[in-house]
């Protein structure tokens, strides 16, 4: 059986907001990411002539390359933003919820 | 023989010998040996993270595969970097507020402790064993082409050395190896990457048009498809790196060496900054390689062929980069980078057995401290001899396909476990057991009648499963079965695994929960 105390947490109106949006970041950060990983595989597959095109004006550096090299970028700046995100949002909630006030 | 090389690696054994000894006189704990007394810092720790990550496998390998293949190389490298954003929005922090040592403590957490403590062991020296052992045996052949040594001597060297690591310094030196090399490998990636800028005058068009000019199959480079060419092996590739990074029980170790989930999401966003900073580096090295190295005649055998074969690409390109003197620091660096590696494999290897098998399956949890510490020195040095001697048998065969089977296990075995575990609130100790074992099964077997032993190892004439990478139908096992055999199960067990899914729920989103005074 779950204590009272757990069912009190459970209930919190702030627990479930910090359960809520942390979910909702992380997923939707992993979507978006995942989501390019898989059109970059699915592309080399299906459509080798968009990775190969050639972007620019020298026209030497192709589709492809910048994808990725946008990829590790992205990576990048979604993580600095769930650590800001944790740092200044979820850190205070939990901080709240366990241990009351103090 | 180079002597710069031969100085770099004395001073390198040097230098973590006395770390080793200076860190046997603070482990006497459990948690100072498992996890270096939680006392390392997220910055710290994720320099030992992405040290852990950037294997032998990943900067000779994956620049190898760069060189020869072009873009079908970026595959790894984004992959490489992506199953650490999972690690990051998915693992991290709720790792370290409901575990101990190892992994297994949080698939164990609610389930019956017992039979899914071993399950997750069996899973862990699953992947750590025959990645230890294709490391090794990939170790061996490298120094004797980088230090003229003979391969046992330089199996032995190895094992000899990543065994007194680990047995006397526990957890805290070999994260502390595992940093310094961290250090010195980004360090000589960012003067290969800056070496090879600096001669295309910091121009990346003028970089790859000149690969292109010298690479054999020319403007292909530059597209997809020289060798990944089919949907089911790139998912499966996909798969392993994106899921498998999470299931590796050496790496998942290192966030129970810091001391809260703050700390454990501040290693891997430090993690994430270098390791992808050093994958944006290997396709730069990659190419460079292509450039500087494909038709130098001073790497060249008689036959035509790379010397070393296409793994010494960037070993060979630090030469023409920096001569003598730069080559000898990366061969020593490249030493250093595999023995921080075997070293923190055997210490996940030798945790599975003393934590999870011996202290919680066979003496439920009430292990005396000592004994358990005593069965994982003995442990080490079990797993030392036998890997070295095994490595010894394996001289110059083919162990790619241990490195396959490890990341097949630890992305359909150990990270759907955890996963579920962590998220499912219906998921039973059958389920877990159904699903471990169906997704472990199902790797093994897929990479036994696949290609690369049906075909490489036993000689017969077409492979019975087309698919070198196994992980896209393991990991489907795996899901399938723990769905299959959780929903179905209407024991009492099930029942009360359920009711305490909301304890270990708080308990992974806020920490430890504080008693109110």
């Amino acid at each position: 059986m779950l204590s009272q105390a757990d069912k009190d947490i459970l209930a919190n109106r702030d627990f479930q907001k910090l359960v809520t949006v942390r979910r909702r970041v992380s997923w939707s950060f992993l979507t978006v990411l995942l989501g390019l990983y898989l059109a970059f595989g699915l592309m080399s597959v299906y459509a080798p002539g968009v990775l190969a095109r050639p972007v620019g004006s020298d026209g030497v550096v192709p589709v492809g390359i910048v994808m990725g090299y946008a990829i590790l970028a992205m990576t990048f700046i979604l993580t600095l933003i769930y650590v800001w995100l944790a740092n200044s949002f979820f850190e205070p909630l939990e901080r709240k919820i366990n241990g009351g006030t103090r | 023989m180079n002597v710069t090389a031969i100085i770099m690696f004395f001073l390198f054994v040097g230098i973590t010998l006395a770390i080793t000894i200076w860190a046997s006189k603070r482990t006497k704990t459990r948690s100072d040996f498992y996890a270096a007394g939680k006392s390392i810092g997220g910055f710290q720790n994720g320099l030992a993270i992405a040290g852990d990550f950037m294997s032998a496998a990943t900067f000779l390998g994956v620049t190898a595969l760069v060189y020869s293949t072009g873009m079908d190389g970026m595959l790894f490298i984004i992959g490489g970097t992506l199953g650490w954003a999972v690690i990051l929005l998915l693992v991290a922090e709720r790792l370290r507020n409901l575990g101990q040592y190892t992994f297994s403590d949080v698939v164990a957490f609610r389930l019956e402790r017992k039979p899914v403590r071993t399950m997750s062991a069996i899973g862990s020296l699953a992947v750590a064993i025959p990645y230890l052992l294709a490391q090794m045996v990939g170790a061996g052949a490298l120094i004797q082409i980088l230090f003229g040594l003979p391969y046992e001597v330089a199996v032995v060297l190895v094992g000899v050395l990543m065994t007194l690591y680990v047995m006397f310094g526990g957890m805290l030196a070999t994260t502390w190896i595992q940093t310094i090399k961290a250090v010195l490998l980004l360090v000589g990636g960012t003067i290969i990457g800056f070496g090879v800028m600096s001669m295309m005058n910091f121009d990346f068009s003028e970089l790859l048009t000149a690969a292109v000019k010298e690479h054999p199959k020319g403007p292909a480079i530059l597209a997809p498809g020289v060798m990944f060419t089919d949907t089911i092996t790139i998912i499966s590739i996909g798969l392993a790196f994106v899921f498998g990074t999470a299931g590796l029980p050496h790496v998942l170790m290192r966030f129970f060496t810091v001391p809260n989930a703050r700390q454990a999401r501040r290693s891997v966003a430090y993690a994430i900054g270098f390791i992808g900073y050093f994958q944006s580096l290997i396709f730069i090295i990659g190419m460079g390689a292509v450039v500087y190295v494909t038709n130098n005649p001073e790497f060249l055998g008689p036959d035509g062929s790379l010397l070393g074969g296409s793994n010494m690409s960037a070993i060979h390109l630090s030469k023409v980069i920096g001569g003598d003197l730069f080559l000898g620091f990366i061969s020593a660096v490249a030493f250093a980078t595999i023995l921080a590696v075997v070293s923190g494999l055997t210490l996940s290897a030798a945790a599975a057995v003393s934590h999870d098998l011996y202290a919680n399956v066979m003496k439920d949890g009430n292990a005396d401290r000592d004994t358990e510490l005593r069965i994982s020195r003995i442990t080490t040095l079990v797993i030392g001899l036998a890997t070295m001697a095994l490595a010894i048998l394996l001289e110059g065969e083919n162990v790619a396909v241990l490195a396959l089977i490890a990341l097949a296990i630890a992305a359909s075995v150990n990270f759907p476990v955890m996963f579920l575990s962590m998220y499912w609130s219906k998921f039973t100790t059958r389920g877990a057991l159904a699903g471990g074992y169906a997704g472990l099964a199902t790797s093994l077997i897929l990479v036994m009648l696949g290609p690369t032993v049906w075909v490489t190892l036993f000689g017969f004439e077409e492979a019975v499963f087309p698919y070198r990478y196994p992980t896209l139908f393991a990991m489907l096992a795996n899901l399938v079965f723990a769905w299959w055999f959780s929903v179905s199960d209407k024991s009492e067990r099930a029942r009360s695994e359920a009711e305490s899914f909301g304890t270990q729920w708080i308990q992974s989103e806020i920490g430890p929960v504080q008693e109110k005074i």
